[in-house]
């Protein structure tokens, strides 16, 4: 029995249910309309109200400016703190999360209890002797010392995520194949190479892209354990937020480079964002 | 199978789960488990993060038993702090699930544009708290904030209520945007103004879900209660809501787990202030170990830390019990 979808709602109904989403949809989208518009707009203007557009003039000076005056420097570390959590995240999390979910082994139920609690508890009980641990490890000076650090406190913290993750995707994989493979005498590392990961690569960038965000938008760890030369962009701007100074033009602008990549990857990768999220919360 | 297996090559299946393990395990027992245990040992200690105690130099060791967490209960800004999570604790997780389940019902019954609709509220999910938290201090900003050009369009913004226990100052966003007096309980309404950022950055996370539940339903379902003459909000409430219990567990959990840890968003928008009203549990910790590193007061707050955590894994074993049971 077909019925035509959208049929279900009257007239009437379907006019006040469409203007209700669009309004609320144009209420959701205030916050970025505003701080785009503030960015590309010079401070004298702002201070009329950014939606005055009479005389308007519009210019990318604030992004030379917030670039210049050292956000350059926060991007960089951002790419590399990131770049580095998630593939360090997804290696040791897919070998993990194979274990989990193809084989079977001793004390299997209280390690994935163990690993998945960091899904629950809050990061802040690890934070505190986190910085004295770092200086034990020499992981808080050096050039690429605490990138690798917080790095690895990233993955540490991501691995619950992963392994649960990317565990579901992998239990997937049909049972046969795996068994045809050990039949004809392949080791577990070729079956989880050659088999499993890619039959499993759709998940494991839900993950990874999932991750990206996640790491991408850490304030709260890079704030406690990193210095000045290593602290990447959300470090940076929440540094230059500041209600008492009068610069909301190159806050923007920072806003915006903070906002961009992984709004880029959200936009080319909608579907396995979705679905990685989803995955996150409930078995897929 | 598994008699196959063994068969093959008993030593190598034994040791080949923990060898897949081996790296995952190194990284979360140096990066997790060991600050984790560190953090319960060392709430029994008196330290700071600039001279802490060291497990193997008894030198080091300043034992104060369990006078951290007494030092923590008496104090009155853990109890003023208490009572700010306790009301993103309430507020946000009903306000989010509330919002993003009357959309996601909205976009479902909709059906055409659900695409458009749901890419616009899932948005703000990939914009960090901390960026979220500087668009909106743009938008509470008093002087050419666009919150407070609609309240002065509506002639609201020099509105002041006053009366006794309830008081209101629209347009001061985050000063002083009033409170709500109950005996000794002071609810600023500024906490409200910072909840209100998280709860537009996290619905899309809530819109997700349910949609997804949403088109678990089955058809017939709907269809018989149709038949049967329902109204359209008596098939919401007795037909589809019931539907998505699960689905409401699950993100109710996840919202309150983010409610009890809060920090970006706080220290990105007011560090807490003014004063500390509206400062959580998780910055209270960070304001005392972190902000000056020398005060010897990391011993409070990895006192601090293991309550909240105690707070959220009692509260949360039934979601991990679920999951558990749920992957065997």
């Amino acid at each position: 029995m077909r019925r035509h979808r959208g049929r279900r709602v009257p007239r009437v109904s379907a006019v006040a249910l469409y203007g209700a989403l669009t309004g609320l949809s144009i209420l959701w989208l205030i916050p970025v309309t505003t701080v785009f518009m503030t960015s590309v707009r010079p401070m004298s203007e702002i201070r009329r109200g950014w939606w005055v557009l009479g005389g308007a003039s519009f210019t990318l000076g604030n992004y030379a400016t917030a670039w210049n005056q050292g956000l350059s420097s926060y991007v960089v570390n951002s790419f590399i703190i990131t770049g580095l959590s998630v593939l360090a995240t997804v290696v040791f999390g897919a070998l993990g999360a194979y274990a989990f979910a193809c084989l079977r082994f001793r004390f299997r139920a209280p390690l994935y209890f163990l690993l998945i609690t960091t899904m629950i508890v809050p990061v802040q009980i690890i934070l505190v002797p986190l910085l004295p641990w770092f200086q034990d490890l020499g992981l808080r000076q050096g050039t690429w010392q605490p990138f690798l650090g917080i790095a690895l406190v990233h993955t540490g913290f991501g691995l619950g995520w992963a392994i649960f993750m990317m565990g579901a995707f992998f239990a997937e994989v049909p049972r046969e194949m795996t068994e045809a493979g050990q039949i004809d005498g392949a080791g577990h590392l070729a079956l989880f190479r050659q088999v499993v990961l890619p039959l499993a690569v759709p998940g494991i960038v839900s993950f990874a892209i999932v991750d990206f965000v996640f790491v991408w938008n850490d304030l709260l760890i890079a704030l406690t354990l990193l210095g000045q030369d290593h602290q990447p962009l959300t470090v940076g701007l929440a540094n230059l937020q500041s209600p008492h100074l009068a610069q909301q033009d190159i806050v923007s602008a920072g806003a915006i480079m903070a906002i961009a990549p992984p709004l880029l990857l959200f936009v080319a990768l909608n579907r396995y964002y979705v679905r990685g999220l989803f995955a996150g919360a409930v078995k897929g | 199978m598994t008699s196959r297996r063994r068969a093959r090559s008993p030593w190598a299946d034994r040791t080949a789960p923990y060898l897949f393990l081996l790296p995952a395990l190194a990284v979360f027992a140096v990066f997790y488990l060991w600050p984790a245990a560190n953090t319960l040992v060392s709430s029994l200690f008196r330290w700071s993060v600039l001279s802490p105690w060291n497990p193997v130099d008894p030198a080091s060791w300043d034992f104060v038993g369990l006078n951290n967490y007494a030092r923590v209960l008496e104090s009155g800004r853990f109890w003023n702090d208490v009572l700010n999570t306790a009301i993103w604790f309430v507020v946000f997780p009903l306000a989010t699930t509330v919002c993003s389940l009357a959309i996601a019902i909205m976009i479902w019954t909709a059906r055409r544009g659900g695409l458009l609709f749901r890419t616009i509220f899932l948005l703000p999910m990939t914009i960090s708290l901390t960026a979220a938290g500087v668009l909106w201090a743009l938008v509470y900003n008093p002087d050419y904030g666009s919150l407070s050009a609609i309240v002065g369009a509506l002639g609201l913004d020099r509105l002041h209520v006053d009366l006794g226990m309830l008081q209101l100052h629209l347009g001061n966003w985050l000063s002083d945007p009033g409170r709500l007096d109950l005996g000794p309980l002071s609810i600023r309404f500024v906490n409200l103004a910072v909840i209100l950022p998280a709860v537009w950055a996290l619905s899309g996370f809530g819109v997700v879900s349910f949609t997804a539940g949403l088109s678990a339903i089955p058809e017939e379902h709907i269809e018989a209660a149709e038949v049967e003459g329902a109204t359209r909000l008596q098939i919401v409430r007795y037909v589809v809501v019931p539907q998505l219990r699960n689905v409401l567990i699950i993100v109710g959990v996840v919202f309150v787990i983010y409610a009890l840890r809060t920090f970006d968003i706080v220290w990105v928008m007011t560090r807490g202030g003014p004063g500390t009203d509206t400062e959580t549990l998780g910055v209270l910790l960070w304001n005392q170990a972190l902000t000056f590193l020398e005060t010897p007061q990391a011993g409070e707050a990895t006192a601090v830390a293991v309550l909240l955590s105690a707070v959220m894994v009692v509260g949360a074993a039934p979601y991990l019990r679920q999951l558990l049971e749920e992957r065997r």
